[in-house]
């Protein structure tokens, strides 16, 4: 390497050092600032609290009366985690069926599942909205989950896995007596773990961060998810922004824990989902 | 095939739990908005639906307030996603000329904002756009100048445009970088030994071996920008004078605001022609690889 190269790259390091500082920084600022005492907050002194306090956090956590945080919380783990789970199901038994087995007709039902790939969420927002009304189901947690199953991506991103497999291992299988099921439960879900793992954080992380279908779909506080409560929270406690910062602090800190500790299936499904070059 | 014996519905068995949620909730309102966008109806008026023909879309197309939403939407795609891309690419750039065991740590922390829901992420942002105890204003005062980031309606847009590209730049360098770690490091070395300087390796390995990636990333943040909705929402509520009203909060304030169902579906229709070239193209981009 030449030193003019040599330059080039301790140059173009610290460039991104500095960028990456600037990416941190607003993130940062989040769980550093929910340290601080409303004054210190109102008038900025430092970045660093000069008083290090919990009293924001204790706030969110105590005053359960007002802020239903640990309620917000709850639901938001139970809505995520039954989304998560029910695509999970729902679409590995479909990319099975459309990758394995014999399907009259399954070519067109493929091509129509990734057809509407292309169909933004937004449009369907006002007639999915009146499909719940109709089923009595606006105001309650089944309008967040069962139309979450809908999305054609996790069946595109596990068939294009599936397909990969080789036929050898269920063959072994169907010499042995495994019937239909027992393949796809014991050859097929088995080998496709890394697969399923980077659907299944894709899926958590955008449906614990979903605002918008709450917001529309949910009518009573004490249903919401935690997206749509601090949103709520910042129109009510608006000059309180100690409290609103530590309820927005304990609302990231699962995806980044989630993020952190699974970082290497994302960048596997993005090469899976064939946006590779 | 497994199933060679067995019933030749049988895959269908498996299909099915997805396939219902996919026709109820997926194909049945594609269909369902597009025949009520052909009606009028308001929600909440006893009166039925009353069909109108292409009676919703004249109305859009003559309203002042669908101009405006346009407009802002355009505004922000044209600003948007020139700038994200570009600083994608110099960031997936940056990031991969780094030494491999420090990549994953710069990746992470590039890609961290995306992990925030936006009602978070809005919350932060706000308040370093307030005018009156604002982080960013409160800075520049030292140097005696003040920006009224979302109090102007010149400026609220451009406010806009920094803050996304901050919360989105991930995904999209993400995917360049996972495009820049296949090009051969042989194409560079090559071409380091015919004494090309870091420039000229970049406008002749970089880009044209990228340039299918490249442009699948362009057209994604088209698609994607064009549904711009909660950074607008939450940190300029659409103002000031509806500078920042996009077109799906327009589409959002006509459907939960006035009820008006029919002509919320005409103007979804509206945005899923503009989105459906941008896909077309996306497609064409795809199958070329």
């Amino acid at each position: 390497m030449s030193v003019e190269d040599k330059k080039t790259k301790i140059t173009t390091e610290i460039l991104v050092m500095i960028g990456a500082v600037m990416f941190l920084m607003p993130v940062a600022f989040l769980f550093i600032t929910s340290f601080k005492p409303h004054s210190e907050i109102i008038n900025f002194e430092s970045i660093l609290p000069q008083n290090w306090t919990t009293e924001n956090f204790s706030q969110v956590l105590t005053n359960f009366e007002e802020i239903p945080i640990k309620k917000w919380f709850l639901n938001s783990i139970f809505v995520s985690t039954t989304i998560t789970l029910g695509v999970l199901i729902v679409d590995s038994m479909a990319a099975f069926a459309l990758s394995r087995l014999k399907l009259p007709g399954g070519k067109w039902v493929f091509a129509l599942i990734v057809a509407t790939l292309m169909v933004p969420g937004q449009i369907l927002l006002v007639p999915v909205y009146l499909i719940l009304n109709s089923f009595g189901w606006l105001d309650t947690h089944f309008a967040l989950i069962i139309p979450a199953m809908s999305g054609a991506f996790g069946v595109f991103l596990l068939r294009q896995f599936f397909v990969g497999i080789p036929k050898e291992y269920e063959e072994a299988a169907v010499i042995d007596g495994c019937n239909t099921w027992q393949i796809f439960w014991h050859i097929i879900l088995p080998m496709s773990k890394p697969a399923l793992a980077t659907l299944g954080i894709f899926v958590f992380i955008g449906s614990w961060n979903d605002f918008l279908n709450p917001m529309v779909f949910l009518d009573s506080v004490d249903k919401y998810t935690l997206p749509v409560g601090i949103a709520l929270f910042q129109n009510s406690y608006m000059t309180q922004y100690g409290i609103t910062l530590a309820a927005s602090a304990l609302c990231t800190l699962p995806v980044i824990v989630v993020f952190l500790l699974f970082q290497k299936y994302i960048i596997n499904g993005i090469s899976l989902s064939g946006l590779k070059g | 095939m497994v199933n060679n014996k067995s019933n030749k519905y049988l895959g269908y068995l498996f299909l099915l739990p997805y396939l219902s949620v996919f026709v109820v909730f997926l194909i049945v309102p594609l269909i369902y908005g597009l025949a009520l966008s052909f009606f009028g109806w308001e929600m909440l008026s006893p009166e039925p639906p009353q069909f109108l023909g292409l009676g919703n879309y004249k109305e859009a197309l003559e309203s002042d307030y669908f101009v405006k939403a346009l407009w802002a939407t355009v505004r922000f795609v044209v600003m948007s996603v020139p700038l994200n891309v570009f600083v994608a690419l110099l960031v997936a750039c940056g990031i991969n000329s780094v030494a491999q065991k420090r990549q994953g740590f710069y990746r992470a922390i590039y890609f961290l904002p995306t992990l925030l829901t936006i009602s978070v992420a809005g919350i932060l942002w706000t308040w370093f756009y307030n005018s009156e105890f604002g982080l960013f204003n409160h800075i520049l005062s030292y140097f005696d100048i003040k920006i009224p980031w979302v109090t102007d309606p010149n400026m609220a847009m451009k406010s806009i445009v920094i803050m996304t590209l901050w919360w989105t730049l991930g995904g999209a360098m993400m995917i360049l970088l996972a495009g820049l770690s296949n090009i051969p490091k042989q194409f560079y070395e090559a071409a380091s030994l015919d004494g090309a300087n870091v420039w000229h390796r970049f406008i002749h390995i970089t880009i044209p071996t990228l340039k299918p990636v490249l442009l699948f990333v362009l057209v994604m943040q088209v698609i994607g920008s064009f549904q711009v909705f909660g950074q607008t929402y939450i940190i300029t509520g659409g103002g000031p004078e509806l500078s920042t009203r996009v077109l799906v909060h327009y589409i959002y304030d006509v459907a939960f605001g006035e009820y008006r169902m029919g002509y919320s579906a005409a103007l979804s229709w509206l945005l899923f022609l503009v989105i459906a070239v941008f896909s077309i193209i996306q497609f064409r981009v795809m199958r070329e690889k």
